[in-house]
């Protein structure tokens, strides 16, 4: 489309993709995790975008009752939580079902409760990182 | 090719000689073959003696050496003229060509002691490998060869003949014939050094023979585990916490059960009969925090040794898991009772509040108390009976209890040995799988002080003196509990967790409302839920069912 008549449509001034905050925020939060680290090298303000918690709380579980939010927030936020359980936890699982969240946010726990001893980094998490036996 | 004539007899029958240990009078011991040829030879058509294999490895070396090196009219009068018997008597066939072409060429002589050999355990079908050997210690030798091929049937064999030299020596101990195990130890020491340490038998039975020592040697009775600071104790506990599930499986199954108990209850009270780092705990509290209905008001008491130094460390843990409970708006209280044993906890210290859900957690504790006791008094109750009379005056909602899978507190000593001979080796298979160092090298050591302690501790020292799931539920029946089904949510969590580790060989199993987790179909760790059995005024006991948390 040749950039006058993109121009007049909508009467106007048309609408680029960072002109609105939230908007952007609903369409990166639709992506996966790696999508969003590359969308967060874009630029200064995907950057801030892509930090903000609640994009990461869509990642970490899609469906899951708000109640959860504080408990995750005590814990160490949305982003932490996937970084350090909810990433390793998918290449084995979906973490669709309610179990499998709890799961993951039971070992969230005992990780947040190894950081509080401040003796070194906390490494109950540790057998999540080895590749899986296929 | 070269030209031989068979000789029509029949392969020469080898003169067997057993091996020179004692292990051939015993009763225990069973030869595989009758003769001992090598079976996996034999299978290609090559008649050789097992002990012979080494000798004529060495032997089919030096004549591809002399075969490279001696001048093509040799090898050509060697392959018109020679005249060779028997190719499939492998041993006498290389002799004799060696010696052909011996009479034209001097040699270089190859040491005829290989005392350090060193052989991958992996390459177990028998295939010959090249390896870099450490110099041989023997005798003198003008030229070394770069190279030796080394026989991995030779270290399959000596594993069998650790096994088997193991459970001699045991039964010597049994019988108190203190000279002939001690003998024996050191012969298994020196077979130890032919054989791969690193991983499989050789690992497990350089443990059990240590602890052999240990008893047989130590002066006075029974030798004392190795270390034993409740600090280092509680390091390499964690390491254990980390590189394998068995922990893991045990307090999640714990708390999954525990939660469902506490369903409807608004003040709760955990007892934890070893509280370590605390690590079971976080999980329940974020849990309970997130229970429809919200979080009840958490009480934890914890159970630890003293703390020699003067920390208090029972205190700090409580601290820790007080932060916490507080950034997840929980409300919790925590108490620590330090007691060196289980037994001289008193119910009182507790300070258990009568309107409160109790639940009573035991992680492979209980079978410490199944011991003599203190002697003396005999109207005393038994530890195990009196700590079970007044778990059961708490009257507790539910008893989670995980112990190990296994008979380690048999009468008879051959019996315990034989049994965690055969446990540890398949934890430790287990183990193997674990790729995170250091924590498995200090996982290995926790588990090397339990074997310590069962095979080389007697008596009052001997703490731990595991019993399978069947006499656990007669003895709790016994002492008025109820099983408390584990439910089917119990057992998904276990399934997931065990998805999360890497091994392919973990498996969960449901026994009659108790969940087992063991490695390729061998239960290693069994966990239970019971609960106290009110009694009526006339007497009878009222019973009910509990499966899953409903109650029928």
């Amino acid at each position: 489309m040749p950039a006058a008549s993109r121009n007049s449509i909508g009467g106007g001034r048309g609408f680029g993709i960072n002109d609105d905050v939230d908007i952007l925020t609903e369409v990166l939060k639709r992506l996966d995790g790696r999508s969003v680290c590359v969308a967060a090298c874009v630029c200064r303000q995907w950057s801030s975008i892509a930090r903000k918690d609640s994009v990461w709380e869509e990642l970490c579980f899609r469906h899951v009752s708000p109640g959860v939010r504080p408990v995750v927030v005590a814990l160490g936020g949305y982003k932490r939580l996937y970084m350090v359980c909810v990433r390793p936890l998918l290449k084995r699982m979906t973490l669709a079902r309610p179990d499998e969240v709890q799961l993951s946010l039971s070992l969230f726990c005992v990780h947040y409760y190894e950081t509080l001893a401040g003796s070194g980094p906390p490494s109950s998490l540790m057998f999540l990182c080895n590749p899986v036996n296929v | 090719m070269v030209p031989y004539e068979t000789a029509a007899a029949a392969p020469p029958i080898p003169i067997g000689n057993p091996p020179a240990s004692s292990s051939s009078s015993s009763s225990t011991t069973i030869i595989p073959k009758p003769p001992e040829i090598d079976g996996l030879l034999a299978g290609a058509g090559y008649k050789v003696r097992s002990s012979d294999l080494r000798h004529v490895a060495q032997r089919l070396e030096r004549l591809e050496t002399a075969m490279l090196n001696s001048p093509s009219q040799q090898l050509s009068l060697l392959a018109s003229d020679a005249v060779l018997y028997n190719p499939s008597d492998l041993s006498t066939w290389v002799d004799s060509l060696l010696s052909e072409l011996n009479q034209s060429q001097s040699l270089p002589s190859l040491p005829s002691d290989l005392s350090d050999l060193m052989s991958n355990p992996t390459a177990l079908d028998g295939s010959w490998m090249d390896q870099q050997l450490p110099p041989p210690t023997a005798a003198v030798h003008n030229q070394q060869p770069p190279q030796l091929t080394v026989v991995t049937a030779v270290e399959e064999d000596s594993g069998i003949r650790l096994v088997h030299m193991l459970m001699t020596c045991a039964e010597y101990v049994q019988r108190g014939e203190l000279a002939l195990a001690g003998s024996l130890i050191q012969d298994m020491q020196s077979l130890l050094t032919r054989v791969n340490t690193g991983c499989g038998i050789g690992k497990v039975a350089g443990y059990f023979i240590d602890a052999l020592g240990r008893r047989v040697f130590a002066a006075g009775g029974g030798g004392g585990v190795p270390g034993g600071s409740a600090y280092e104790n509680e390091i390499l506990y964690h390491h254990f916490y980390e590189a394998c599930p068995y922990l893991k499986f045990a307090h999640f199954t714990a708390n999954q059960a525990i939660l469902e108990a506490f369903d409807g209850h608004d003040c709760v009270h955990v007892v934890d009969f070893n509280l370590m780092h605390g690590l079971q705990w976080p999980a329940l509290i974020q849990a309970l925090a997130l229970r429809p209905g919200g979080p009840p008001l958490l009480r934890l008491t914890g159970i630890g040794p003293p703390s020699p130094d003067g920390r208090d460390s029972l205190r700090e843990i409580g601290l820790r898991l007080a932060e916490l409970a507080r950034s997840v708006n929980v409300r919790f209280a925590f108490r620590g009772v330090a007691a060196a044993r289980l037994e001289d906890v008193k119910p009182w210290m507790l300070q258990v509040n009568p309107k409160e859900a109790v639940a009573v957690n035991s992680i492979m504790q209980l079978h410490k108390l199944l011991g003599p006791g203190s002697p003396g008094d005999p109207a005393r109750p038994a530890p195990i009976d009196a700590v079970l009379g007044w778990i059961r005056s708490l009257n507790p909602k539910i008893m989670t209890v995980v112990e190990q899978e296994s008979n380690h507190n048999q009468p008879a000593f051959l019996d315990r040995f034989t049994e965690s001979l055969y446990y540890y080796s398949t934890m430790f298979d287990s183990l193997d799988a674990c790729a995170l160092q250091p924590e498995k090298a200090l996982a290995e050591m926790y588990i090397q002080r339990e074997i310590c302690n069962v095979v080389s501790c007697e008596g009052s020292a001997r703490l731990e003196r595991h019993e399978p799931l069947a006499n656990w539920r007669e003895r709790l029946t016994r002492a008025g509990f109820r099983p408390l089904h584990l439910g089917s949510n119990a057992f998904k969590q276990a399934s997931m967790l065990l998805t999360l580790f890497s091994a392919e060989g973990y498996c969960v199993e449901e026994n009659e409302g108790c969940l087992t987790l063991g490695w390729h179909s061998r239960p290693l760790i069994a966990a239970s839920a019971w609960h106290a059995v009110a009694e009526t005024a006339a007497g009878a006991v009222s019973d009910v069912p509990v499966v899953g948390g409903v109650v029928l």
